[in-house]
């Protein structure tokens, strides 16, 4: 019970902002307290003559800081043409690797045809009954083009968004193709291709980000999805399935469709089909050449493509 | 006044001779440039107190990119650069707008 403030010094007033050191102390000393430590010996007269040594360090730390920020600055001022350079040249290869590939996929649509046709001719003389057995199940597997009357069951995305206020339902997406293939092979179509890729039994329907892929291959709105089959009935057995109660919901997300019968469509062939592992039971030949490489290239690419 | 027209030698030749920058300094290049600004500034206000030195504001300017940079460097290695770029440039900043306060009242008195 002293009556008096203790002798020892004032006890240290707390700061309300004390937790924040670090901010007081760049608020409060942001001067570099070499300078006032050098202004002090200066006053003190306890720092010596400069040397000639010291004078020499300095102009030459001078020149190398100035010349270093002004690189710094004048690097930063025109980063601009070399990405863009870098751009160009990714873009230029881009486009030429593409060109590359697309002549590629043209050979062998090309090549294929030949076989087939040199595999028909040569058919036709000998054995004629194969050659039909072998193109009513190319029809059926999907490795051989057909046309004939069907259906087109056409999807777009919604209109008026731009693409980054477009929400993802109103976007078609995989399900929704998925329900309209899989009603329309309900419906009884023999042949089924989408935006001008035929569909077989070892096809995909799925998503990757916004886009839709067919085996793999990126689609964009508008879907054209194109059936073969009987056009009467299966318009009518269309309309009446999963499918068509579903592209009605469809709308309310903005969704455009519309299915329109005709007389005359084309389904291209899969080119890419062939198999891996599967043996026919009474074949002459064991196996399939490729079958020690390829099927392992194949399933590595359909796991990079799940994710 | 050796430092001041050491500096100034540097920036023109900085400019004249237009060399390249390694792509690996460039990630720097930013924090390098705002540390140079707050050595200067900070020079700047020291001559303004009757404080300056070139020494100390040689070694404070040096000192300063490199720390700047190596935090960066450090941060890049660890996987967090640009929030160490982001702390680093903040608290640059601070002093920077501290200092052209500073030097702002001792220029217009208020």
């Amino acid at each position: 019970m002293t009556p008096h403030p203790p002798p020892s010094a004032p006890a240290r007033e707390r700061r309300p902002d004390e937790s924040m050191t670090l901010l007081v102390e760049t608020m409060e000393r942001p001067l570099d307290p070499g300078y006032a430590q050098a202004a002090r010996e200066r006053a003190a007269g306890t720092r010596g003559p400069r040397r000639a040594v010291t004078s020499v360090w300095v102009a030459l730390l001078a020149v190398v800081l100035g010349f270093g920020t002004a690189v710094a600055a004048r690097a930063l001022n025109a980063p601009e043409p070399s990405a863009l350079a870098a751009r160009t040249l990714l873009e230029d290869e881009i486009a030429s690797r593409q060109a590359e590939a697309d002549a590629l996929t043209a050979r062998v649509d090309a090549l294929d045809d030949e076989v087939d046709a040199l595999g028909a001719q040569a058919l036709s003389e000998e054995e004629p009954a194969l050659l039909a057995s072998l193109e009513a199940d190319g029809v059926l597997s999907g490795s051989v083009a057909v046309s004939g009357p069907g259906l087109v069951v056409t999807l777009r995305d919604a209109s008026g968004f731009d693409d980054a206020q477009m929400s993802s339902d109103s976007r078609v997406q995989d399900d929704d193709l998925q329900i309209v293939v899989n009603s329309l092979w309900a419906s009884g179509a023999e042949a089924v291709a989408v935006n001008g890729r035929r569909l077989t039994a070892l096809s995909a329907i799925r998503t990757a980000g916004d886009a839709i892929l067919v085996d793999l291959q990126p689609l964009s709105s508008p879907y054209r999805v194109v059936a073969i089959g009987d056009p009467g009935s299966l318009k009518a057995d269309f309309t009446r399935s999963v499918a068509g109660g579903y592209l009605v919901t469809l709308t309310n997300y903005g969704i455009q469709s519309s299915v329109v019968g005709q007389s005359s469509l084309e389904v291209p062939a899969d080119a890419s089909l062939r198999l891996y592992h599967a043996v026919p039971v009474d074949s002459p030949t064991a196996a399939p050449e490729e079958s020690s490489t390829t099927p392992s290239a194949r399933n590595d690419e359909e796991q990079g493509s799940g994710r | 006044m050796i430092a001041v027209i050491g500096l100034i030698v540097g920036v023109v030749a900085g400019f004249v001779l237009q060399p390249e920058v390694p792509v690996y300094l460039q990630p720097y290049l930013p924090i390098a440039v705002v540390a140079a600004l707050d050595a200067l500034f900070g020079a700047l206000r020291a001559k303004l107190d009757g404080l300056f030195d070139e020494k100390v504001f040689l070694v404070s300017f040096a000192s300063n990119v490199v720390v700047a940079a190596l935090i960066v460097f450090l941060g890049d290695q660890l996987g967090v650069g640009a929030q160490m770029s982001t702390g680093v440039v903040v608290v640059l900043g601070i002093r920077i707008f501290s200092n052209a306060a500073a030097i702002r009242r001792h220029l217009f008195k208020a």
